[in-house]
Order: C-alpha cells, then sequence, then structure tokens
C-alpha cells in the first residue's frame, strides 16, 4: 500500500469517475405494454425495485408511476397521475429512487396532496429535506414507553380512556356519529391548551368542500399555523389515496424525530383500504375475504407502527396516531375493524343509538378502552377518574333495565340518577374542548355529589356557573391546576365551596 | 403444460442462436421451431415482444443490434463514434446500429439497444423542461 503514490490513486480515481460518468447516459428504459384504470405494464426494466419509481414519457411530459407488481415479464405500477395521457409504446425510465415527499416545518399551515405539491393556492413548497413514503418503523430499542398525556379536550376521553403521546388509538363508528368531530376538537385543543402538538390531518377520498371548511375552521381557531393537512378528493386515482397516510405519516415523523410531538390523524382508513383493494384487483392479485389482498392487515400495521415514544437518547419525541374507522350498522367484527382494532391500543367506540339521543360525544362506555391507561393520565385527571368509567357503564346498563319496571330500591335509584348527571356533565359541543382544571372541577362536582340536588336538565347550566365562578374567584388555583399535578386540599376545598354554592341555584 | 415465459422462450432461443448450448448454432431451424411454437400455443401476438426479448438477451452474450435516431443525416464518422461508444460502454463483441431519420426529435441523437437508451435529443429535454414547469 505504501508503495502506491498519492498521484498514481488520484488519477486511478478520475478515471473510474470519468468512466462511471459516461455509462450513467446509458440509461435502462422499458416499454409501456398495456394501461388502463390507473395500471401500467411495462415490458424491461429488470432492475427496478419493489416501489420504485418509474418516469413515463408522454407528449405532455412525464408522468410518474410506482412499481408494485415485479413478475418474470413485465412490471405492474400504479400510475400517480392521470392515465389518459399514458399510451403502449411509451418509453419508461427509472427514476433510481423510491417514493419521497418533502418534509419540515415549511409544510406547517398547508394543505398538500400525497407527493407534497401544494393545494391550497399558496407558493410551492420548498423544504430543505425529503422524507421516504414508506419507512421502517423503529425498533424495540428506540421507543420508550407512553407516559405522557396527550390531551384531547373532550373530558369524556381525557377522564375515561386517556391517550397517551405515541400511541395509538382507533375511532370508530357508523357514518354520521362525530368521529372527525372528535378528532378536530383534538387538534384544536392542541392550540388552544399551547400543547406545541403538530397536527398531521390525512384527508383520505374526501370531499374538497369538506377539506375547504375544515381548514376555514382551523385558521378561525388559530390552530392552522402548528397542523398540516395532507387531502385527497374521491377524484383522485386510488394510488394517490393509497398513499397519503404513508406520505403524511412521513411528514409527521420529521417533528418526531427532532424531539418534537405530532399528532396524526388518519381519516379514514376504511377508505384507504377500499383504493388498496381496487389497485390490488387491477393488478390481479388474488381476493381473499371481503375481495381485500392478503396483505391487507400488513397495510395498516406498517402504517400504525411508526407511530411511537421515542427514548431518550432518540429525542424523546412522539408521533402519536388517531386512525378513524367506519362501521356498517355498528358492525365492529368486520375484517377492516377487527384488523385495525387488534394493531391500536384501543379504540374509542361511538353509537349510533347515543348520538341520536343527544349525548354527544356519542361514546359508548363498554366498548372503548385505552390500553395505555392511566400511565398516560396526568396527576389532576387521575384524581378524579377512579372507577368513572365502570360506573357509567354499569348505569347504562341499569338504565336499560329500569326502563321495565319503577320500583327501584334507593341505591339503584341514586346510582341512576347520579349516572344521568354524569352523562350530561360529560355532553360537550363541538369546537369546544375543555382545559385540565375545568375536567377536573366539573368531574368532581358530580362524583363527589355536590350537584346531587341539580335535576339532570340543569347540570349543563350548572357546569357553566360554576366554572366561571372558579375561574373568577380561583385563577390562580386553576392555573396551578392546570399544570396537570395532582390537586392540592386547599384547591380541592374552594373547588366544593364553589361547587356547593351555585349549586343552590339550580336546585329543584 | 405450464404456458412457457417470454424469458424462458427468449433465453432458449438467444442460447440456440449464440451456439451456446453445442457449440453449433443452426438459425432457420430455430427460428422455424420458434414459430412452430407461436402457432401451436397461439401466441403469434406476443412476436414482436419475444423478437425484442431475444435481441436482449443477443446483446448480453455480446451481440447488440439498435437504432440510432437523428433528426438529420449522420455521417459516417459520427456513426463509427456512436458504435464504437456502445462497444466500450456494453462491453459487446458485435454492435449493428441501424438508422432512423425523425425530424421530431429536433435535434440531438437517440440510441437505442435492447434494454438500454442514450437520449441527447432536443424533444427530450423539451419533454423533462415541460413536467419541471408543470410541477413549479
Amino acid at each position: 500500500m505504501s508503495e502506491l503514490s498519492i498521484t498514481e490513486l488520484s488519477n486511478d480515481l478520475r478515471n473510474a469517475i470519468a468512466k462511471l460518468e459516461t455509462t450513467g447516459n446509458l440509461d435502462e428504459v422499458g416499454v409501456v405494454l398495456r394501461v388502463g384504470d390507473g395500471v401500467a405494464w411495462v415490458r424491461g426494466l429488470r432492475n427496478a425495485g419493489y416501489n420504485e419509481v418509474l418516469q413515463i414519457e408522454t407528449e405532455e411530459g412525464i408522468v410518474e408511476a410506482f412499481a408494485l407488481n415485479l413478475m418474470e415479464d413485465e412490471i405492474g405500477a400504479v400510475l400517480l397521475g392521470e392515465d389518459s395521457k399514458v399510451k403502449a409504446g411509451q418509453t419508461v425510465h427509472l427514476k433510481g429512487s423510491v417514493l419521497s415527499v418533502p418534509i419540515g416545518p415549511e409544510l406547517l399551515g398547508r394543505v398538500v396532496d400525497p407527493l407534497g405539491r401544494a393545494i391550497d393556492g399558496g407558493p410551492a413548497i420548498k423544504t430543505k429535506q425529503q422524507g421516504l413514503v414508506e419507512r421502517e418503523a423503529i425498533g424495540v430499542m428506540g421507543r420508550k414507553s407512553v407516559h405522557e398525556p396527550l390531551m384531547t379536550g373532550i373530558s369524556a376521553i381525557d377522564v375515561m380512556f386517556p391517550i397517551g403521546r405515541g400511541q395509538r388509538e382507533l375511532i370508530i363508528g357508523d357514518r354520521q356519529t362525530g368521529k372527525t368531530a372528535l378528532a378536530i376538537d383534538t387538534m384544536i385543543n392542541q392550540g388552544k391548551q399551547n400543547t406545541g402538538v403538530v397536527n398531521v390531518y390525512v384527508a383520505i377520498g374526501q370531499k374538497r368542500s369538506k377539506i375547504a371548511r375544515l381548514v376555514e375552521r382551523l385558521k378561525q381557531e388559530g390552530v392552522m399555523d402548528q397542523t398540516i393537512i395532507v387531502a385527497t378528493s374521491p377524484a383522485d386515482p386510488a394510488s394517490l389515496l393509497y398513499l397519503a397516510p404513508y406520505a403524511a405519516t412521513a411528514m409527521g415523523e420529521y417533528f418526531r424525530d427532532n424531539s418534537q410531538h405530532a399528532l396524526m390523524i388518519y381519516d379514514d382508513l376504511t377508505k384507504h383500504a377500499v383504493a388498496y383493494r381496487q389497485m390490488s384487483l387491477l393488478l390481479r392479485r388474488p381476493p381473499g375475504r371481503e375481495a381485500y389482498p392478503g396483505d391487507v392487515f400488513y397495510l395498516h400495521s406498517r402504517l400504525l407502527e411508526r407511530s411511537a415514544k421515542l427514548s431518550d437518547d432518540l429525542g424523546a419525541g412522539s408521533l402519536t396516531a388517531l386512525p378513524i374507522i367506519e362501521t356498517q350498522a355498528g358492525d365492529i367484527s368486520a375484517y377492516i375493524p377487527t384488523n385495525v382494532i387488534s394493531i391500536t391500543d384501543g379504540q374509542i367506540f361511538l353509537e349510533t343509538d347515543l348520538f341520536y339521543q343527544g349525548i354527544r360525544p356519542a361514546i359508548s362506555a363498554g366498548l372503548s378502552v385505552s390500553r395505555v391507561g392511566g400511565a398516560a393520565q396526568s396527576g389532576a385527571i387521575k384524581s378524579v377518574s377512579g372507577g368513572l368509567k365502570l360506573g357509567l357503564s354499569q348505569f347504562r346498563e341499569l338504565a336499560s333495565f329500569a326502563q321495565f319496571g319503577s320500583d327501584l330500591d334507593e341505591a339503584t335509584k341514586s346510582q341512576i340518577e347520579r349516572g344521568q348527571r354524569l352523562t350530561e356533565l360529560l355532553k360537550q359541543h363541538q369546537y369546544n374542548p375543555m382545559s385540565v382544571w375545568q375536567q377536573v372541577a366539573s368531574i368532581l362536582s358530580v362524583t363527589k355529589g355536590y350537584f346531587d340536588h341539580v335535576p339532570a336538565v340543569k347540570i349543563k347550566a350548572a357546569q357553566a356557573s360554576m366554572l366561571t365562578r372558579l375561574w373568577a374567584d380561583h385563577k390562580k388555583d386553576m392555573t396551578e391546576l392546570d399544570k396537570g399535578g395532582k390537586p392540592t386540599e386547599e384547591i380541592l376545598k374552594s373547588i366544593e365551596v364553589t361547587a356547593i354554592s351555585t349549586a343552590k341555584g339550580f336546585e329543584g | 403444460m405450464a404456458k412457457l415465459s417470454r424469458r424462458a422462450i427468449a433465453t432458449y432461443v438467444a442460447e440456440q442462436l449464440t451456439g451456446q448450448n453445442d457449440g453449433k448454432s443452426d438459425s432457420k431451424k430455430v427460428i422455424l421451431q420458434l414459430a412452430a411454437y407461436l402457432v401451436d400455443t397461439r401466441r403469434t401476438k406476443e412476436l414482436s415482444l419475444i423478437v425484442r426479448d431475444i435481441q436482449f438477451y443477443l446483446s448480453e452474450a455480446g451481440s447488440v443490434s439498435g437504432v440510432i435516431t437523428t433528426a438529420t443525416t449522420l455521417t459516417a464518422e459520427t456513426k463509427k463514434a456512436i458504435e464504437k461508444y456502445i462497444k466500450e460502454q456494453t462491453g459487446a463483441k458485435t454492435v449493428a446500429l441501424d438508422s432512423l431519420i425523425d425530424p421530431s426529435v429536433i435535434g440531438g441523437v437517440k440510441v437505442s439497444i435492447p434494454g438500454r437508451e442514450l437520449d441527447a435529443t432536443v424533444s427530450r429535454s423539451l419533454t423533462v423542461l415541460k413536467t419541471r414547469f408543470k410541477k413549479a
């Protein structure tokens, strides 16, 4: 080695580089054999990799596609643009990379498509970094157990089914039961409580009018600045609907990997599975149950596994996921719902019956669960949440049983009455997330019996009045309570006094 | 009998043509065999694809055939230089390039050999520019 001179080495290197540069011009090419329904079949390109981007030269420019079926004689590629431009016989080049999207803080406040192109009429997105759309999830050693709360601002959730940063909590229910509303309230709460959590909302096949309304609302609430919306409409090709959650996760992962916290909302994964089914059937993959392909479980598991709470060594950032699934007639045992239920760390089940009874959010206390539990609850909330879920489920069972007769013993009657008050208390208007102190004071007023003489119909009014008085008279205590620590005796006393005196005005 | 893939047919024919199997090559016999097989299995529609695949395997075996597309006629010297370049790049023993005049390429040169392409035409640059402009 020592005999080799630096000049020689440098010359050899220069020659090698020169050779490499020239070979780069002789590209590997393929030919489009046939095209239709958003899928192009390509001959040639024997070195194409799975998920690699192909560039098809059309008369109106280059249309990109990605290779999903690598077969002996041909490649099945899903087009990322319109198939009407692509014709048989056109030349196909390898781009030499797998799909990636722009990532970074530049995306905050923007509405983009799954390829990172602006669709909000604003300037083109220019970021310093690109992130891989398909990326392997963090390993075991890079993770930490979920322990910080992600406040949704919806007391029924924060108290009974706490969500932690890095958790995956499914929102499931029939159409028109308030699934998206829960997700939007959670996003708004991140802005109102200044949690610093970045929201990434993924609209999969949602009407553009709905997305426009959402953007307006988020702007009104002042949350758009910490939100990224990745939108696809029903008019987009299935490939874009399929890519949307993966691309959005890549955008969310940027914040997770930079010691920040991000919240992903996948609205909804049922449509995502349907788009993937369409693609798979067109690619002639064998259909399985409900005509979904065999890897539909992997489709969602590899996506949701990317949500994580990172270890301190990796910066302790987190990516929380709230996937949404739409059920048909409350059937949670269908194929896609059971898959996603088994992947996630719990679910919030919304019931149509409750919704039409006026109980909104229509959360079913019996069927909902959060498998992370108290570990992700702040001391303040934990101090009031004990036994609440069980009590509420027992009440709903008792209430349905009590419909058959009026002769009830005193204990049952009081349990039903308290349950009714609690149900009233947990009702919450949309776009009205509650802070920690508001939730703690409200729950205490019912569970401790301060509102026992207030009829159920007046509970909401009593609650509003009590909260106003508490903020006016004990602002300092409430600010302290809002920090999440366990309430002191002094704070508890001030809540008790205010609640009892407020209740007097609403009795009878 | 399972349907033979195009790749398997093309590999067989290429091997026969280059005499890799037994050192002898009888191109007429092989072509007749292939024609009979395609007629028998009703796959004559795939003929052009199979021919392209055979070309690909022949080029891998050192015998490259392709097309040079230009807007104007090439001089013999330029054609020779291109053939030399392709020989260097592919390591082929023989290179046979046909010339094609196509005014739609506007300018520059496009060399297509089985499975690979060198596209230095003005029309290609314009397509790339058009796509970039659309994206922005």
